[in-house]
């Protein structure tokens, strides 16, 4: 039987090979990936692609939820504030109203009262990073402006209706700002603004038309109590919020892991790949030394 | 019966025939490693025997000159499969620079760079990122960077593969001056051939004829017809002529359509010679056929994304209250033609440069409405693609791509082993092996020193016969 007499050459070239395999396993061992081309693993590159827009989407809510969360907060304490307002505003309105008062008493808690209407005016203007968080869409505009040309004042709103929503990603949806109207001028008996210029004017000439003044109370009664209830609003976006942010965190964290598993190197399992590649290239080496050397040619055993 | 005489003519005759038999050995030796050399064998032909008085007496042996240890069929199947192999692995090299353009992103920051999957989520997750702070300056700046990012590296890659593609085809060009070359040689031997040797192999011509047709292997897919007094026909593998016996045919080369096109006698046989075989058939198949499908795919996903986002961007109302009109759209991108989607890849770029044209508000909104920008975040989860979200998009035409790269190299693999295969057996047969002439030389030697002595002894059986019984006389 004849051989192949140029064995070594394909020997040589399974020496390639193996280099070859060493190389990749050491650039995974240094990279720490085990993908490095597409070709490597196609339907786990393309896996990669959509982990890794997940877990991106996640970040980005993570990141917009603690951005909304600020804000949300602002709004909250602001609501807090306007409801402890006009509670005070309600216990100087009943003292007025129980007729014990002298004029210039009545005007003080008028004046008073109308203290309050400007401090409210002014936490219903509230802006938070240079956008005013109660007027809709239109955040540049200021708000609520008081006239006071006639008599009760009017106080109006600027703003709009617009409502916005973050979305998270798997499509909730979370209420950002209540239009500032549905707070503070709401249509009826529910208006904060117009229960307080009312009583202002009210007290404002030292005499009390006191059926007047108690319906006027009674209305900003009703007024306090539905600003709480958009209060609601406001703490559940905060807690839906929280809520989304603590699911969206899980969900990056298993998405993570699993995006390492998939593109990440098994060290050991590379590290015993490698040392038997090296273990095989050795035994290459020594063979290709063993066969190459002349002396195994029959020409130098012959007589010279 | 036979003489002394006889026998030293005879002696003679066969030191000449070990010499020439020894200088065949030596021309193994001298040629072991010459590319294409085929190992020869001595012919050693028995002397027509001499009949005398009814006895029959030997009468030596002759050299008759050597014969190539030749396979045909197994040389023609090497260079079969030669052709195959050439063409995978000119393809799998030019899909290796392809692939690389496109490495997965592991996760860390450094490769994310160039990522366009990552570009992708980057730049739709700013949308969701804005409609948290509509007019927020930094969140809008946010979103142009990405934007940027996203048509730079989209852009990019289309420019690469364009510059790969062009590579390709000046490869692919310079090949035919080497064919050229190749068949006009393959013609002239075939000439000597059918002059000199035009019944039976011939040897070291047929040997520099199988190398150059081994070579041309490499280069384009060929199929070889054997015709009349050992001549050769060449004709490419859909049997278009190259070489008819003693002629040629030039391949030539032009531009059509901005690549170089390939003619034989002024037939356009590029899309043949494609699907041919051989470096020729890789670099045309990767340059006609990969490339441009990779290409497209790009250009799909540019078209798509910046008509999408332009469209929407120029309906809603941006920070200063505007919202575009035909005269003055706000596009974010570089809006491409209606319907013009090749080339969208490499002219992607963004135009917007002030950050507060980015209409986040909805039509007839304030400026701190969300809207848009919710809705153009929600591009990122709507078909937009053909019928596919840009990143699911994105995923499969990498997982396509890694596909047939993958599926390239599984070929090639499969095609390089049969080669090798075949190249081993053709070895084994037809290559020189200097064990075997090492033993042939000392056949030969012996023969040649047993010829030597029986000469010397004929020499003295000689003289004694001169000297009939008196040793002086002669010695």
């Amino acid at each position: 039987m004849r051989v192949d007499p140029n064995y070594i050459s394909n020997l040589v070239s399974s020496l390639d090979q193996s280099q070859a395999n060493e190389q990749q396993l050491t650039a995974e061992l240094s990279s720490g990936v085990s993908i490095t081309s597409l070709s490597q693993n196609p339907v786990a590159s393309g896996e990669n692609v959509l982990l890794l827009n997940q877990i991106q989407q996640d970040d980005t809510f993570t990141q917009s939820s603690s951005l909304v969360t600020g804000q949300l907060q602002v709004a909250d304490s602001t609501l807090g504030s306007v409801v402890s307002q006009l509670t005070q505003a309600i216990s100087l309105a009943t003292s007025a109203n129980n007729g014990t008062m002298n004029s210039s008493d009545v005007q003080s808690i008028g004046n008073q009262i109308s203290g309050i209407l400007n401090e409210v005016q002014s936490l219903a203007n509230t802006n938070y990073q240079g956008q005013y968080i109660f007027a809709g869409g239109q955040t540049s505009t200021t708000p609520f402006t008081t006239s006071t040309a006639t008599s009760p004042a009017v106080t109006t709103y600027q703003g709009d209706e617009d409502v916005n929503y973050l979305h998270t990603p798997n499509g909730q949806k979370i209420q950002l700002n209540v239009p500032g109207d549905q707070i503070f001028s709401a249509s009826g008996s529910n208006s904060v603004f117009g229960a307080l210029n009312n009583l202002v004017a009210d007290y404002s000439s030292g005499k009390v038309n006191t059926a007047q003044a108690v319906t006027d109370t009674e209305a900003l009664g009703t007024a306090l109590n539905y600003v709480s209830q958009q209060r609601v609003t406001i703490d559940n976006s905060i807690t839906q919020l929280t809520a989304a942010s603590d699911a969206v965190t899980s969900d990056q964290t298993q998405l993570t892991s699993a995006q390492t598993n998939l593109m990440q190197a098994d060290v050991a399992q590379v590290a015993t790949q490698l040392s038997l590649s090296e273990t095989q290239r050795t035994a290459l080496e020594d063979v290709i030394a063993q066969l190459d050397s002349t002396s195994n040619s029959l020409f130098s055993k012959l007589p010279i | 019966m036979g003489t002394i005489n006889s026998a030293f003519s005879l002696i003679s005759g066969a030191l000449d025939a070990d010499q020439s038999a020894l200088s065949i050995t030596a021309n193994n030796v001298a040629n072991a490693n010459t590319p294409g050399y085929t190992e020869e064998t001595p012919n050693w032909q028995q002397n027509q025997p001499i009949e005398i008085n009814g006895g029959s007496y030997g009468d030596g042996v002759t050299e008759t000159g050597a014969t190539s240890l030749r396979d045909s069929v197994l040389v023609a199947r090497l260079d079969q499969q030669q052709q195959l192999a050439s063409a995978s692995s000119a393809r799998l090299t030019a899909l290796d620079n392809v692939q690389a353009l496109f490495t997965p992103d592991s996760g860390s920051i450094s490769s994310k760079a160039g990522d366009i999957g990552s570009d992708i989520t980057s730049f739709f997750s700013s949308f969701s990122s804005l409609e948290a702070n509509p007019t927020n300056n930094a969140l809008r700046q946010q979103v142009l960077s990405t934007a940027t990012t996203l048509a730079g590296d989209i852009s990019n890659a289309a420019a690469s593969l364009n510059s790969q593609r062009s590579g390709l085809d000046q490869e692919a060009a310079g090949v035919t001056s080497q064919v050229n070359s190749l068949t006009k040689a393959i013609s002239q031997l075939n000439l000597q051939i059918q002059s000199t040797s035009p019944n039976a192999d011939a040897g070291t011509l047929e040997d520099q004829r199988n190398e150059d047709i081994s070579q041309l292997s490499k280069l384009i897919g060929i199929n070889q017809i054997t015709t009349e007094n050992n001549g050769l026909s060449i004709t490419t593998t859909t049997g278009q002529l190259l070489v008819s016996e003693g002629s040629s045919l030039q391949l030539t080369t032009g531009m059509v359509g901005g690549v170089t096109d390939f003619f034989l006698g002024g037939t356009d046989i590029t899309s043949q010679l494609t699907t041919g075989g051989g470096e020729l058939g890789g670099y045309l198949t990767a340059r006609d056929t990969d490339i441009p499908s990779v290409l497209s795919s790009l250009d799909q996903l540019a078209y798509n994304v910046s008509t999408n986002v332009n469209a929407l961007n120029n309906t809603g109302t941006d920070l200063d209250g505007v919202t575009g009109t035909v005269a003055n759209p706000l596009y974010i991108f570089n809006q491409p033609a209606p319907g013009a989607v090749a080339g969208s890849a490499a002219s992607m770029s963004v135009v917007m440069t002030d950050p507060n044209q980015i209409a986040a508000a909805g039509l007839g909104q304030g400026t701190g409405d969300n809207t848009n920008a919710v809705a153009m975040a929600n591009l990122a989860n709507s078909s937009i693609v053909n019928g596919q979200t840009p990143t699911d998009y994105y995923s499969s035409f990498v997982s396509t791509l890694g596909a047939t790269v993958s599926g390239v190299q599984a070929e090639n693999t499969a095609q390089n082993a049969s080669v090798t295969q075949l190249q081993t057996q053709n070895d084994a047969l037809s290559s020189v092996n200097l064990n075997d002439e090492a033993s042939a030389m000392t056949t030969l030697e012996r023969s040649y020193q047993a010829a030597s002595q029986v000469f010397a002894m004929l020499n003295t059986i000689m003289a004694s016969a001169l000297n009939l019984g008196d040793q002086t006389a002669v010695s």
